[in-house]
């Protein structure tokens, strides 16, 4: 019987075949990353009433694109950013997701969808199997069953928590026992009254809430209402409405502003102009007090993603107001993790390197920390198991693909910085979140 | 006196001020369309494009009372350039007044598109947004409050003596009422109603900017807001009448305050749509038709 044998010169290229099967990192056993340019679609609302919150994501893309591309790009891909508009209306938003989908087979990573739209678009990106990063605190998404749906900021029951833990721990400010609620009439903006109202009233507070239809022209009578109840703070957020209702609110009060504590989407440089050119900035740097997420704004993984949003500035000019802005920082982090988990899998196929980002995010026993891109190129070209730690700092997903840390007390100094005046102690937090009761 | 009756009488105070900036975006509104036939929904673009060209002249120093006449006289020249050069060739093509919406529907998206990237995202105001506030008992209301209250006062008069005690006026509403039987009698239309654009665009430029000051702040994204109030006077009163635009203009902007002090402002809005929806299934042809300054040529 004859034996049969391999051609010898067919040795090479299957040896090199097996090794492209491998690719370069561990756990690399995906089908590889493919050809052609990547694109992030940034789902979001950049007209309407909610117009501002767009760009914010935008900025978050475009600086992410070329710490990404720099850098050889996802295994030579590079990674564009492109605009799809939900008008802030879910209505506009389903139409303008799936027309997203349909038309781009090179979807990697979706990022936005506010809780203007999420409830209508996370099921339809779910289905294309297209991971997502969202700015919504909406509670629906608390336990959410969406393996591709991740969140990077916490749900909005926990900013109200850390606004009334600025009424109760807040250094330098007088006891204040009246707090209006100040927020738009839709469910979204309403989930804060509920946890803010039970845990204000179990630390023996007067509370009313005043709700307001954003996006109306005027808030006279809806103001008088309000300071008829004669409030030492207001708690509110009022996206795209601040401004005027702050102003009538001076208007009406004689001049005087009214303290005020804004959520964590407050620290916004759209926000920050609205207020400031209807109260003034004096009265915004004196009056206004925030909560934020735990942001270091230094580090080499900050310092890597300012400078990228500098050079973003090329494509979109007001990029480099976003330095500060939170979901700016997360969504660069998103897209940047997600970029790793492709090269980690060598897969561009999203049921391959979806559950690899939150390994990522996480970091498994023994992982090496990584803080740009490059950093974790190089670890897991060396075989090693990452933990990206960006420019928003540590990450920590649950089981549910939200991931959340710690509190900071905050105000704004007069060119709209952010200026950190305390932290929520972990244990302060839980006796918020016990008041709250929810 | 109780909060509620002192709530009631402040909300009162402002629904004049509401009326009156409502009142000078609707007459305009509602005159292009009783004169012009044309359902102008680029409207409110052309308020808040004019409310910008009036806050970057008051950024430059100029009081925003002189701004707001050049916010006027760009809001005339944008009017009538929108008509001759996009409306006029299509309605020389015959393109039915459903169609005449949608092109103005798309103009109005194309007006805001241009100027997001010009004038930003973020909310702008004027350099006068505060002025003293003058108290008579409960009603409070801003030096600048009472001087939109007064101009709309004024605009409003002069718009009826326009209609009513002049050649043109009588020419406008010969072209409103019959515009065949206006150009067969010697009336010039298509200068009327090259005239009417101005006067309109004037009036919707100086509502812009009047409107923009009220709201304290604004962003491109609040034209679609002005034109909502706009669009309901205007129809309430019966489109196409000057005088009904008023009444819908004291209705809409009183009701949505007092509202507001009487139930609950959640559903200030509610409460103004269902008065229009009521008046729509009892009266469909709005408070005014037929006896409108537009009406007839008489």
């Amino acid at each position: 019987m004859t034996k049969m044998r391999w051609p010898r010169f067919l040795a090479v290229p299957a040896v090199a075949l097996v090794l492209a099967a491998c690719g370069t990192g561990n756990n690399a056993t995906g089908g590889g990353l493919g050809s052609g340019d990547l694109l992030v679609g940034v789902l979001a609302p950049f007209s309407g009433a909610d117009a501002n919150l767009g760009p914010a994501y935008y900025a978050a893309c475009l600086a992410a694109a070329p710490e990404i591309n720099n850098n050889g790009g996802v295994g030579g891909r590079h990674v564009t950013c492109q605009k799809f508009d939900t008008r802030g209306e879910p209505a506009d938003a389903a139409p303008a997701a799936n027309q997203m989908i349909a038309s781009n087979s090179n979807l990697m990573a979706v990022v936005g969808c506010t809780s203007d739209e999420a409830s209508a678009v996370a099921k339809i990106v779910d289905k294309a199997h297209i991971p997502m990063f969202c700015m919504t605190g909406q509670s629906e998404f608390n336990k959410t069953k969406l393996p591709y749906f991740h969140r990077l900021v916490p749900a909005d029951i926990f900013d109200a928590y850390a606004m009334v833990g600025w009424i109760i721990y807040g250094p330098s400010h007088p006891t204040w026992n009246k707090v209006a609620l100040v927020f738009g009439d839709d469910i979204g903006s309403q989930a804060f009254v509920t946890p803010a109202t039970n845990a204000l009233k179990h630390f023996g507070k007067t509370v009313q809430n005043f709700p307001i239809h954003l996006g109306a022209s005027s808030f006279r009578t809806e103001v008088q209402g309000m300071l008829n109840f004669k409030p030492d703070v207001i708690l509110t957020e009022a996206l795209g409405s601040a401004g005027t209702y702050l102003g009538e609110v001076k208007v009406q009060n004689g001049g005087q502003t009214i303290p005020f504590i804004g959520t964590s989407a407050t620290i916004d440089p759209a926000w920050f102009a609205d207020v400031k050119s209807t109260i003034g900035v004096n009265d915004v740097v004196q009056y206004y007090r925030g909560v934020d997420l735990g942001y270091t704004f230094s580090g080499t993984a900050y310092d890597e993603f300012k400078a990228n949003l500098q050079t973003a500035s090329s494509t979109f000019a007001d990029a480099s107001k976003y330095g500060q802005r939170g979901s700016t920082l997360h969504l660069y982090d998103g897209i940047v993790m997600t970029a790793l988990a492709m090269v980690a899998t060598n897969s561009k196929d999203p049921t391959v390197y979806n559950p690899k980002i939150k390994e990522i995010a996480n970091g498994t026993s023994g992982a090496t920390d990584v803080h740009t891109y490059k950093e974790g190129l190089d670890a897991l070209h060396a075989g090693k198991s990452i933990r990206y730690v960006g420019a928003a700092g540590v990450n920590n997903f649950d089981q549910y693909n939200n991931s959340q840390s710690g509190y900071i007390l905050v105000k704004y100094d007069a060119q709209g910085n952010e200026v950190q005046l305390a932290t929520l102690t972990p244990d302060q937090t839980k006796k918020l979140s016990d008041a709250g009761g929810i | 006196m109780p909060d509620a009756v002192s709530l009631l009488i402040a909300a009162f105070g402002f629904g004049l001020v509401s009326m009156s900036v409502i009142a000078l975006a609707a007459v305009g509104f509602t005159m292009q369309f009783g004169i012009t036939n044309m359902i102008n929904l680029a409207y409110g673009e052309v308020m808040i494009t004019s409310a910008f060209v009036a806050y970057y002249l008051n950024r430059m120093g100029i009081s925003i009372w002189i701004a707001m006449l050049a916010g006027a006289v760009f809001g005339a020249a944008f009017s009538f350039l929108i008509n001759r050069f996009i409306y006029t060739p299509f309605q020389r093509k015959n393109t039915g007044l459903l169609g005449m919406v949608i092109v103005s529907l798309a103009v109005s998206l194309m007006i805001a598109n241009i100027m997001l990237p010009i004038v930003g995202y973020f909310s702008v105001s004027y350099r006068e947004r505060f002025s003293r506030l003058l108290r008579v008992g409960d009603l409070a209301l801003t030096v600048n409050q009472i001087t939109i209250m007064v101009l709309a006062v004024v605009v409003m008069l002069a718009v009826h003596a326009l209609l009513r005690y002049t050649r043109l006026g009588k020419a406008m509403r010969a072209t409103a009422a019959n515009p065949t039987l206006a150009r067969n009698c010697g009336v010039k239309t298509q200068r009327v109603i090259d005239i009417v654009w101005l006067i309109t665009g004037a009036l919707c430029g100086l509502a812009g900017v009047v409107a923009a000051l009220d709201a304290d702040s604004f962003t491109i994204s609040s034209g679609a807001v002005f034109l909502i109030t706009a669009l309901a006077a205007a129809v309430l009163g019966g489109a196409g009448q000057p005088y009904g635009a008023m009444i819908g203009a004291v209705v809409i902007g009183l009701v949505t305050e007092l509202s507001a002090a009487v139930w609950s402002p959640d559903y200030k809005q509610v409460v103004a749509f269902a008065i229009l929806v009521l008046v729509m299934v009892l009266r469909p042809q709005g408070l005014l038709a037929r006896r409108g300054a537009l009406a007839a040529a008489g």
